[in-house]
């Protein structure tokens, strides 16, 4: 045991688990390149990555949630709501009135998720879980229990139709969130605040951050993120039904894990998580393609998820680590702050 | 510390107002709820409608008891549930040619427990973040099980032990009777016993707890073990009683009964509740349900109530109990 500790701190090692989800990318596009012929082509890749990107964006809006060391549950059933906003209401407010209804009642959603743990102290768990219930009761409510079509198929197909041979609508959306919300993390300083309040919730407070107000935002904007997904997923397939999304919260969580986010909070990055997104992508196109049913990918996904956390844990959590020569090494100090 | 079970640290004399009511708001919500069902629908309060309510709570109610456990010694929820109750379902049926019944259906509970044996180690031991670990887990046991019997609806093909379950011992259906001595055997566990003593002193002050040599680690871990084993059995009798059991036969489970535990006011922060409590919990949200069943709501819309009934129940509790300090 001394001499696995002993590995898995010297500064190689570190570096390679603090890199973790690149290491995982390579290996799951290597793997899934040599399985599908014909991956690396860009309409390939467009098309995978136009089919991750539901889940892309619910992750996106997790990420902040889980940096800042809350849950969030809810955002398969606001996926769904908003998607069924988005497309019931098409005939009373037009397809632009309604997407933009859907949009809003995703954020709606993450208002009383943020009363719900902030204003009235409800442990994130079961309040998300609350609203879980509520929401999807919600959905099955309006619809009867049925899916719901549009009038029009043609107009949805703009989200998922690639833009100028490049790629689609909804991609784009995506990588332009990561991209942002990577900025507003890195080189801002109510970015960093996030750290701070995701790192000790009491001495952020007491160093004059608002953590309240923080956490509120942190579920308005997954509320918004799994909003957007939903009216785009919605309008891709011209459908609002009210089981959609009833798998995408734990698979986005898996993203955000897997891309180094802990669950305890104050560390994680956006570009982690595009990292996770990626990899469960390459993962999903592989295994359909060979038609491996998708339980075995379950197999894969929860093996990765449990090793990953596992080693996080003997790397940067033991109390001995901290106390070892490796911590005054820069990759040792690089890995304990929360800058990445 | 010998009283930690009767004397909840957290409440002090002063607060007596809010600690009675923490104490009476539950049975006088069954109450109401009893009123309530007998006047709103004349079915309601008959000996048949009851039998069944019970009958409804028995397979959650195995898995209540185990959540408790986990809620109690903070390790806030154990989400692998639905995969256990999956695994106990599938294999007791599965193996039903292979094996024989009996023989099966222990295989289904020794599975489910093989799984909790790594839940309990990974996070009593390797202190992994438990939703995290319960959600990895409970995708790989599900995928496992699914392989297993080849992802489809498996039929089960001796009747004999689904008429025992499905009869009845001096007068009171057997899976409530098999119920009621886990929910027993649970309270006595969690009440009488050395291990409860630590179960909610470690989930009161972790840190004194260690200090006080206590073996912190075994206590989680068990929890989580118990909960997993406890969820297989559960499936195992669902599985037997229905004669069928598919991939997704658990689904929801663990949110229903961490519903009754939350409902039941045992708190998420660990250290306080006890078994009668999340019973208790149980039984109202099963009423409830029962109710707006016999007055034609479906199944589906309930969760506008349910959503509404744990966010009350909750900020009910963090309100008796906020100026404990424990936010």
């Amino acid at each position: 045991m001394n001499a696995l500790k002993k590995i898995c701190e010297s500064p190689a090692v570190l570096t390679l688990i603090h890199y973790r989800v690149v290491v995982i990318l390579v290996v799951a596009v290597i793997l899934s390149a040599s399985l599908v012929p014909g991956l690396t082509e860009f309409r390939t890749l467009s098309l995978s990555l136009d089919r991750a990107a539901t889940l892309g964006l619910v992750a996106v809006g997790l990420t902040v949630v889980l940096l800042l060391g809350k849950l969030d549950l809810s955002v398969g059933s606001i996926l769904a709501l908003s998607g069924i906003a988005a497309i019931g209401l098409q005939p009373q407010l037009g397809q632009l009135g309604a997407a933009a209804f859907g949009v809003c009642v995703g954020l709606l959603a993450g208002v009383l998720n943020g009363v719900l743990v902030v204003l009235m102290q409800i442990n994130s768990l079961v309040a998300t879980l609350a609203s879980m219930i509520f929401l999807r009761a919600m959905c099955h409510f309006v619809t009867e229990s049925n899916p719901i079509s549009g009038a029009d198929p043609l107009f949805g197909l703009a989200v998922s139709r690639s833009l100028g041979g490049t790629f689609s609508l909804r991609t784009f959306i995506f990588l332009i969130a990561i991209v942002l919300l990577f900025l507003w993390l890195t080189y801002t300083v109510a970015g960093r605040h996030v750290y701070a309040v995701g790192s000790n919730e009491d001495a952020a407070t007491a160093s004059g951050v608002r953590s309240g107000r923080y956490i509120f935002g942190a579920f308005v904007f997954s509320g918004l993120m799994a909003g957007t997904a939903g009216v785009m997923q919605s309008l891709a397939t011209n459908t609002g039904s009210p089981v959609f999304g009833s798998t995408v919260t734990l698979t986005a969580i898996a993203a955000v894990v897997i891309g180094g986010t802990r669950l305890e909070g104050g560390r994680g990055s956006a570009l982690g998580t595009l990292g996770g997104v990626l990899v469960l992508a390459a993962i999903t196109t592989a295994l359909e393609y060979e038609s491996v049913p998708s339980y075995y990918q379950n197999i894969v996904t929860g093996s990765i998820l449990l090793l990953l956390i596992l080693l996080d844990r003997i790397a940067s959590n033991s109390p001995r680590s901290a106390l070892s020569l490796s911590s005054l090494l820069p990759v040792r100090s690089k890995e304990q702050s929360p800058a990445r | 510390m010998t009283s930690a079970h009767t004397l909840p640290p957290r409440v002090t004399d002063e607060k007596r107002g809010r600690k009675l009511l923490g104490g009476i708001a539950l049975p006088v919500g069954i109450l109401a709820l009893l009123i309530a069902g007998s006047v709103l629908s004349e079915q309601f309060l008959t000996a048949r409608n009851l039998t069944n309510v019970l009958i409804n709570m028995s397979i959650v109610g195995i898995i209540v008891v185990g959540m408790t456990f986990v809620f109690i010694v903070r390790g806030l929820a154990d989400l692998s549930v639905p995969a256990m109750v999956a695994i106990g379902a599938l294999l007791a049926l599965g193996l039903q040619p292979a094996l024989g019944s009996l023989p099966a259906a222990m295989f289904g509970v020794a599975a489910a427990s093989c799984a909790g044996l790594i839940n309990g180690l990974l996070i009593g031991y390797a202190r992994l973040n438990p939703v995290i670990t319960t959600l990895a887990t409970g995708t790989i046991v599900l995928g496992v099980a699914q392989a297993a019997v080849g992802g489809v609806i498996v039929y089960g093909d001796s009747p004999g032990l689904q008429s025992f379950l499905t009869g009845r011992l001096l007068g009171v259906p057997v899976i409530v009777l098999i119920f009621l001595a886990v929910a027993l055997g649970g309270h006595l566990l969690l009440s009488r016993t050395t291990f409860g003593r630590w179960v909610y002193a470690t989930g009161a002050n972790p840190d004194a707890t260690k200090a006080s040599a206590v073996p912190l680690r075994f206590t989680k871990g068990a929890a989580f073990w118990m909960t997993a084993t406890l969820s297989g059995f559960s499936g195992v009798l669902l599985g037997l009683t229905l004669q069928t059991a598919r991939p997704g036969v658990g689904t929801g489970y663990e949110f229903d009964a961490i519903t009754a535990v939350v409902v039941g006011g045992v708190s998420l922060l660990g250290g306080f509740g006890n078994m009668p409590r999340a019973l208790g919990g149980l039984l109202l949200v099963t009423l409830l349900s029962n109710i707006m069943v016999l007055n034609g709501i479906a199944t589906e819309s309930q969760g506008l109530v349910m959503g509404a009934l744990i966010a009350a129940a909750v900020a009910l509790d963090v309100y008796l109990r906020r100026r404990g300090g424990a936010s």
